[in-house]
């Protein structure tokens, strides 16, 4: 029950513990009851049997003395006239009392009267005619010498004429010469004694004699047949002289019924008189008494089963109903009153019931209301905060938008600036022709040092801008580490002997290893670091230590920058990894610099996943510690050697600045690559067209015709193999990456140019023989919407629909051009949006949004903008269309178009 | 033995009170039989006496004093009640040999359960008929010597019954003649020598015994038919005194009224066998009680058990019945003996 209150999920299947109490309070009361009937039943039983064993021996030796009575009375009698004096009367006399004898005796069948020596005086028959005098002599006779010999003689039971039981009782006289009086007994006459004893309902009695024949029965005719009883097991147990067992034994009578027996011997004549009760008399009242025991017993089961029932209802039905009210309760309702009126602790328990379910709904009407009233309140605050937000968002795409701004106008500015720096310091070079004086070549060291730091400084804000923008991306690869840490301190120990301080190196056996990570920018960290602890050094030392803990995927570099320096206020401990922010002002006047290393510094590591922090005292000097995690070496890298290509290719560099024409060259002859020049987009288009080329190296920025548009005639033409295009720009730019994008160049290697980086993105080429893919098909198309599409229409509407694309698109990119050379903005608005629909029915993601890009700016392009957009479009289109071909007809041999 | 439904011992006779007890007694045997036989069972009975007798009058079934109504007394008694569960068929063979062959081939078509015969005669005439149909004879003096039983006490075959006066009944019937007519010097002997034991010598050889050692003369007077019965007992109304005896002959019971009509007439004391003539008049009768228990047999008949099984059933009290008043009429001064002996004595 606890468990279904507790949990209420398990639920108890009603009428449990109803039938619980019912049974246990049946099983005892019937236990009780028939405990107690069957005791008493047993005792009963017992005391009853042996009852009537009793009564029954009884009623045999009561039979058996009627018997002795009804012969000892004949006896009697014919002794009274054997003692007759014989004075007294004449045989005349004698024959009259003889025969009054027989008229008081109705069994005595004859009576012979003889005298002592055994004459014959009288004979007295009923079936034959008297006879006096006949001094017959029966002296040898059985029964006149038994009656001599003895008082009284029996003789043994004879039949007469076959069927009639007869026996002979003789006696004599007193005196001297005593007669003898003889008398045949008609035994039949006991019948009528025999038939009267009465042995329950339907028990009998009956009589055999000495020698187990059977002389009298109830039913005549039995004894009538002579029968021969002695064979019976019983009646010869008796002849034998065993008594009766004493609680009579069960045996079968002549009808094979089953009776109660026993016994009783006559006395003097050695007769037994058996009396039988038949079983289903004799147990009768047993039988009776069990069944109303019995009856008895299931009255009282059944009273009991329905007190049981009542108590067990009485019980259950206010557990029922508790548990159904806790029920209802757990379901919601509060407002259920149990009715409970047992007058006990079951209605004390359902009252405490209904007060809890009342108590209950009051709190939860009180919780409602709170409910109700802090839901309000929390709306009002989310509307609040909803408004909150936007204002917010409002401000932080302003925000953003304005940050992006500056990112593109820094990188667009720096990038200027460099330029005409490179120009002024090629020039500074130019000048020392060695002829200069003293002054002047000081002075040129001063404008060198000057273009030189102006140099830097654009470096920096260019790295920050790019890092600002988030499109600095991680150029890894394999190098030795302790290389560049020795390269590092090999740089930076001349300035640090030359300000009079100590530069130690503290390089651990474990850097001395290959590690995978972006070297560039670890040393540029690494020089930051190595750099701003000189420049605030005034006096002391300056030492390194580098550490490489190897992990089980990587290894965790650690370098610690240690300075005897001006040291950092703590709370400036985090700022100074903030933008422009010195230990303090005074220090930016001293010092000079940026204000940005350690910023970028910070965000490189970060970038690389790593951690860069600061301990420093004020005075005292400053520890820097980067922990920057590496990837292992997937080989050991050659120290100092260049790998040599996995095969020699042809190169096209495209420049239109000599000087880094000249560098790119260098470099390429390196690597080990033959290479050529083209100076603009024009001659690199010829070049190409007349000589195959494995790879072109192409300046995004050029003059007559920019890096982009040359990649798009370049790939129109029909070549064999198709040169792969990587593009060579400082310009990180969403924009541009975007461009480049949508014209299929993925590639893109930053100026200035890198040796190592280089060589990767030459040897990064699918192997010879392989389709340079223009752009990558997912880039430009939206494969599963091109499936549904294919799904959803079929092949042949796809094929129709791609065919009609093609002739649309075809059109209405002439269309662009011309609106675009006419300076119509709205016409070219126009026709980029009819593009763009088109391109949208299967899926040209890239040329769609670029439409709709230019769709939108149109109104405000300049006509060289203008024109510039009809010619990306062009590309884009062309590319998609290749894509597209290629993804809808793979079978095909891929046309050019 | 079989299955006893009732109380089944035949009380010798039943009281009025009894008429209840005996009436619940035939309820239950009813309701008892009901479940166990399904079929009206058929008892029948054949006598020589004329169906207009009293002694077969049905007005007399009642009466348990006579054989037939004892019979359907003990029945009833013992759970049979005509009409109920058995059907009571008389057939008398009254009126000469052709009459007797009608009545047996009557009683054989009816497919009885039981054939009751009333003498000998009817016994063998019966026993003639059938082998299978159980026979009950209610008097036979010699049923052995007759052939119909093997033993009296395993009679074997299809018949039992009761006997009735032994052979030495004979001299007994002399000598109580001569104590009621002490002078007589021959004896007449009535008899039919067709209905009657051995055609007479039956009785006659103690008869004889008892006369001679009597001196008395004993004269047979044996009758064919009723018309000689007058003469035969009118010779002996001359002297020499005479006395006579009427044999166990169911002629003479048949005829009884004629019989004692002609003693009177010619004085001529008789002894007879049995009561009936007592109650038709005559002077004394010697023989057996009327202890008869047909029904007890019957009744075990009905219920399945072999006649042949049954012992014949012999008599045990014999009664000596004297009128009286036909003494005195006669002349005679009854003896203290036969007083004393005397059952009944009527006046």
């Amino acid at each position: 029950m606890n468990e279904a209150v507790d949990q209420g999920h398990s639920r108890t299947p009603p009428g449990r513990l109803f039938r619980k109490y019912l049974y246990s309070i049946v099983t005892l009361a019937f236990a009780a009851l028939a405990i107690n009937t069957g005791f008493d039943v047993w005792f009963s039983y017992r005391e009853q049997k042996q009852l009537l064993a009793a009564t029954q021996r009884e009623q045999a030796a009561s039979a058996a003395i009627q018997i002795g009575q009804f012969i000892g009375q004949i006896e009697n009698q014919i002794r009274w006239l054997a003692r007759l004096p014989a004075e007294l009367s004449t045989n005349e006399d004698e024959r009259l009392n003889a025969i009054r004898l027989m008229r008081l005796s109705p069994a005595i069948a004859e009576l012979t009267e003889l005298d002592a020596q055994g004459r014959e005086q009288v004979r007295v028959s009923r079936r034959i005619a008297d006879r006096i005098g006949s001094n017959e002599d029966h002296s040898s006779s059985a029964a006149f010498r038994g009656a001599n010999e003895s008082l009284a003689y029996y003789g043994p039971v004879y039949f007469f004429g076959d069927t009639e039981p007869f026996m002979t009782i003789a006696t004599r006289g007193i005196g001297r010469e005593p007669n003898v009086v003889i008398a045949e007994v008609n035994l039949r006459f006991i019948w009528d004694l025999v038939a009267g004893i009465r042995v329950g309902n339907t028990g009998k009695a009956y009589v055999v004699d000495r020698l187990g024949v059977l002389i009298a029965h109830p039913d005549l005719w039995p004894a009538l047949r002579r029968s021969d009883l002695s064979r019976h097991t019983d009646v010869r147990a008796a002849l034998d002289g065993v008594g009766p067992p004493a609680g009579g034994l069960i045996k079968e009578d002549f009808s094979g019924q089953r009776v109660l027996s026993t016994y009783a011997t006559v006395p003097s004549l050695g007769w037994l008189v058996f009396v039988e009760l038949p079983l289903s008399e004799a147990y009768a009242p047993i039988y009776a008494s069990i069944g109303r025991s019995t009856f008895l017993l299931i009255a009282l089961l059944a009273i009991a089963t329905l007190v049981s029932l009542w108590l067990s209802r009485r019980m259950t039905v206010p557990i029922q109903m508790l548990t159904q009210g806790a029920r209802r309760i757990e379901s919601g309702d509060l407002k259920l009153r149990l009715a409970i009126r047992t007058g006990d602790e079951l209605e004390a328990l359902g009252d405490q019931f209904n007060r809890m379910a009342a108590h209950l709904r009051e709190s939860y009407a009180t919780l409602e209301r709170k409910v109700i009233e802090r839901t309000s309140e929390l709306e009002k605050a989310r509307d609040h905060a909803l408004a909150e937000h936007d204002a917010a968002e409002r401000a932080r795409s302003v925000a953003v938008a304005a940050n992006e701004t500056k990112s593109r106008f820094l990188a667009v500015v720096s990038h200027e600036l460099r330029t005409p720096l490179n120009g002024v310091m090629g020039v500074l070079q130019l000048l020392d022709d060695g002829r200069l004086g003293e002054v002047q070549r000081r002075h040129l060291a001063t404008a060198a040092a000057s273009g030189e730091t102006l140099i830097a400084l654009v470096d920096a804000i260019l790295e920050y801008a790019r890092l600002e923008a988030s499109t600095e991306a991680l150029e890894t690869r394999d190098f030795r580490l302790d290389q560049l840490i020795e390269t590092a301190a090999d740089l930076m120990r001349p300035q640090a002997f030359g300000k009079g301080l100590s530069f130690d190196l503290a390089r651990d056996a474990t850097v001395s290893t290959s590690v995978h990570g972006d070297p560039v920018r670890l040393n540029r960290i690494l020089l930051n670091l190595i750099g701003n602890a000189i420049k605030f050094t005034p006096s002391g030392g300056i030492s390194l230590s580098a550490t490489a803990e190897r992990h089980d995927d990587h290894a965790l570099l650690r370098l610690v920058v240690r300075d005897t320096g001006i040291g950092i206020a703590p709370d400036m401990h985090e700022r100074i990894f903030e933008d422009f922010v010195q230990a303090d002002d005074s220090i930016a006047r001293r010092f000079g610099g940026t204000g940005l290393g350690l910023a970028i510094a910070r965000r490189l590591t970060r970038l690389m996943r790593g951690e860069l922090t600061v301990e420093s005292t004020p005075g005292k000097g400053s520890v820097f510690t980067l922990l920057v995690p590496l990837g292992h070496a997937a080989s050991g890298v050659a120290q100092g050697a260049i790998a040599p290509p996995s095969r020699q290719r042809h190169v096209l560099l495209v420049d239109d600045d000599p000087v880094n024409c000249e560098v790119g060259e260098a470099i390429l002859n390196r690597l080990g690559h033959r290479s050529a020049i083209a100076r603009n987009g024009a001659e690199a288009v010829a070049l190409a067209g007349n000589q195959p080329f494995d790879v072109i190296l192409m300046d995004l920025h050029m003059p007559d015709m920019d890096g982009v548009e040359a990649a798009v005639r370049i790939r129109q033409l029909p070549l064999q193999p198709v040169p792969r295009i990587i593009v060579v720009t400082a310009d990180v730019s969403r924009s541009t990456r975007e461009r480049l994008a949508g014209a299929g160049i993925t590639r893109v290697v930053s100026k200035p140019i890198l040796i190592n980086a280089l060589r990767e993105a030459i040897e990064d080429a699918p192997e010879p023989g392989a389709t340079d893919a223009p752009l990558a098909p997912s880039a430009l198309i939206d494969r599963h919407f091109l499936d549904d599409q294919k799904e959803l229409l079929g092949a042949l509407q796809i094929t129709k629909l791609h065919r009609l694309l093609q002739e649309t698109s075809e059109k209405l990119i002439a269309d662009i051009n011309a609106a675009a050379a006419a300076g119509d903005h709205k016409q070219l608005a126009r026709y980029a949006h009819q593009l763009g629909s088109a391109a949208s029915a299967l899926g040209l993601v890239r040329l769609f949004d670029r439409c709709h890009d230019i769709e939108l700016t149109a109104p405000s392009m300049s006509p060289d903008e203008c024109q510039s957009a009809a010619r990306e479009l062009a590309a884009l289109r062309a590319a998609s269309m290749s894509a597209l071909d290629d993804l809808l007809a793979p079978a095909e041999p891929r046309a050019v178009s | 033995m079989i299955e006893r439904l009732a109380p089944a011992r035949v009380v010798p006779a039943v009281a009025r009170r009894d008429f209840i007890r005996l009436a619940g007694a035939t309820a239950a045997g009813f309701f008892a039989l009901g479940a166990t036989s399904d079929r009206m069972r058929v008892v029948a009975s054949i006598t020589s006496l004329s169906l207009d007798d009293e002694l077969t009058r049905r007005s007399m079934t009642e009466s348990p004093t006579t054989r037939l109504g004892a019979l359907i007394g003990g029945l009833r008694q013992r759970g049979w009640v005509e009409g109920v569960n058995y059907r009571f068929e008389v057939r008398s063979s009254f009126g000469g040999p052709d009459k007797m062959k009608a009545a047996v081939a009557e009683l054989i078509d009816l497919g009885p359960d039981v054939i009751l015969t009333g003498s000998t005669v009817e016994t063998a005439a019966v026993m003639a008929a059938t082998k299978t149909i159980p026979i009950v004879f209610a008097t036979s003096n010699d049923p052995i010597g007759n052939g119909f039983v093997q033993s009296l006490a395993h009679p074997g075959g299809n018949v039992t019954g009761f006997t009735s006066s032994t052979a030495e009944m004979g001299g007994k019937w002399l000598q109580l003649i001569r104590e009621a007519v002490p002078d007589i010097q021959r004896v007449g002997v009535l008899f039919n020598p067709a209905s009657t034991p051995r055609a007479g010598r039956f009785y006659l050889d103690s008869v004889e015994q008892e006369a001679a050692a009597a001196g008395v003369t004993v004269v047979l007077t044996p009758i064919g038919t009723a018309a000689e019965i007058d003469g035969a007992i009118g010779r002996f109304a001359e002297p020499p005194k005479a006395a006579m005896i009427s044999l166990v002959d169911s002629f003479l019971v048949v005829n009884r009224q004629a019989i004692v009509a002609a003693t009177a007439k010619y004085r001529v004391p008789m002894i007879y066998p049995f009561h009936y003539f007592m109650d038709a008049g005559g002077l004394m009768s010697y023989g057996p009680t009327l202890e008869v228990r047909s029904a007890d047999y019957v009744d075990l008949i009905l219920r399945g058990t072999k006649a042949g099984d049954l012992p014949v059933q012999s008599p045990r009290k014999y009664e000596l019945l004297i009128n009286r008043t036909v003494a005195n009429a006669l002349g005679l001064t009854i003896p203290f003996t036969l007083l004393v002996r005397a059952d009944e004595i009527r006046e």
